[in-house]
């Protein structure tokens, strides 16, 4: 299936969970990240069983502090 | 998970080097990079990792995220205290010109910082009586940018109508702002009932031993940052989505105000976490205990504490508190007098301006939180001469009814 993941195009395996998609996107720092899902942010609780689905968009945010970051 | 597993295991399992269960302390400034260009990338934002403490520490992040698990909020940034908490959150939302609407009846030192130093920064306070809805919406203008309440006022013991509060609020697109430091995510989170941003001065309950003082500001992600009246945080919220505000503190308000938290003290609340609600339940009943014990007094004039079935809040402490009244109370004796009096001879209560410790603690606000208020706004926050404030700690019940039976008879001895 087809996922947005920070904006890019990803092609995933059909129903993988967000943990799933943390290991396989090798994202940093993963008990730093804060997943956004279709502009909801999703629970700690809800990494494991969270199943994604065709057309997701899914953001990975960080906000624990960079020089000037985001700003 | 529910609260009681949360706070014994949220935000951090085992440490994933040696195996610890208790989160280890990194009582360190900075963190080596392997590469020039990989500590430019996070400076830069690209890529997460610690740079300095006063941004975030390791020690610090497990409490982050074990608070924000416990408020059902969407992140939390801890702070060296809770005015820190309170100051990073306003200054965060507040420009030169606008307004803060609050409770009335709230810590002194909350007061000072809206009226006398963000009012150095012209930022004016509205004050408002928190048991009265009304009064809110009556006093919210086009120039509010903030709504601050405590969920039990201290020490005024007055309980708002948080979601009532909260409509009026969200009717001008402004955020509620709650501050949950004495009833804790235990009794109450206050994100379920409308609050958009919650604030602890972690130093109290959730230290639980006075042993370390630290603050914390989560963001239940109730407020649609996006769209909100905050053209900064709008702005932010374009990279940052929902996070917006926390990474609008982090990146800029907390990082220059510089009130990080310090390793050891996150260490501490984490310790207090994991016992928070057995202890949020045995303050309740002491203290339930202790303002039945004083209103049954013949020397007692009046008792504070809106776990009463008699308080005019009772109702809402149903409702917002599934009928805990916390571990807070206040009480008359005549006058300042037999209130000093009183103070002097209790052997067990400790005399300390501080609450939520597993002690006892006890304090005539109106000679010291609050001193520097004039009779006026004292009479406003609920201040009296005669008030003693009793934060009743976990020990046995009947010790603390005999200390205060002692206390109270040798006050009045002699027909004084």
């Amino acid at each position: 299936m087809k996922l947005v993941v920070n904006g890019q195009q990803v092609d995933s395996k059909d129903g993988l969970t967000v943990n799933e998609l943390l290991a396989e996107q090798d994202v940093k720092m993963p008990e730093m990240v804060s997943v956004e899902v279709n502009g909801r942010i999703l629970k700690r609780s809800e990494f494991e069983a969270k199943r994604l689905s065709e057309g997701d968009a899914v953001e990975f945010l960080y906000f624990m502090g960079g020089g000037h970051g985001t700003e | 998970m529910k609260g009681d597993t949360l706070g014994i295991h949220g935000g951090f399992r085992v440490d994933s080097v040696t195996g610890a269960t208790a989160a280890p302390i990194y009582q360190t400034v900075s963190y080596a990079h392997k590469s020039a260009q990989g500590l430019a990338e996070v400076f830069d934002g690209k890529s997460p990792g610690y740079l300095y403490t006063r941004l975030s520490n390791p020690t610090t992040t497990a409490l982050e995220l074990r608070l924000a698990e416990l408020e059902d909020g969407i992140g939390c940034i801890a702070t060296s205290s809770g005015m820190a908490a309170i100051a990073s959150a306003a200054m965060g939302l507040l420009r030169a010109g606008d307004e803060i609407l609050a409770a009335a009846g709230i810590f002194g030192g909350t007061v000072s910082l809206f009226e006398n130093t963000l009012g150095r920064f012209g930022v004016t306070t509205r004050f408002v009586d928190a048991g009265i809805t009304e009064q809110f919406a009556e006093a919210v203008s086009e120039r509010t940018r903030l709504v601050f309440i405590e969920t039990i006022g201290n020490p005024r013991m007055d309980v708002p109508d948080i979601p009532a509060v909260a409509d009026i609020a969200h009717s001008v697109n402004i955020p509620l702002v709650v501050d949950n430091t004495v009833t804790t995510p235990f009794l109450i989170k206050p994100g379920e009932f409308g609050a958009d941003i919650v604030v602890h001065s972690t130093s109290k309950f959730i230290n639980g031993h006075g042993t370390a003082i630290g603050g914390a500001v989560i963001d239940t992600g109730n407020y649609d940052w996006a769209k909100g009246r905050f053209e900064d945080i709008r702005k932010v919220s374009e990279g940052m989505g929902k996070t917006a505000f926390l990474a609008h503190l982090r990146n800029l308000i907390y990082r220059d105000l510089g009130g990080c938290a310090a390793p050891m003290n996150s260490f501490l609340m984490l310790q207090g976490l994991e016992t928070l609600g057995v202890r949020m339940a045995k303050h309740c009943i002491n203290a339930k205990e202790l303002a039945g014990y004083l209103r049954s007094h013949r020397r007692v004039g009046w008792v504070n504490y809106p776990g009463l079935g008699e308080s005019s809040f009772s109702d809402r402490v149903v409702k917002l508190f599934d009928g805990r009244g916390g571990g807070l109370l206040t009480f008359s004796l005549v006058d300042k007098e037999r209130a000093f009096g009183f103070i002097d001879c209790l052997r067990l209560a400790k005399n300390l301006a501080n609450l939520g410790d597993a002690k006892t603690l006890v304090i005539h606000p109106s000679s010291t939180i609050f001193h520097e208020f004039s009779a006026e706004q004292q009479v406003r926050m609920g201040v009296t001469d005669d008030m003693v404030r009793v934060s009743v700690g976990i020990e046995d019940f009947e010790d603390i009814r005999g200390d205060f039976e002692q206390a109270l008879e040798k006050t009045f001895e002699a027909g004084k």
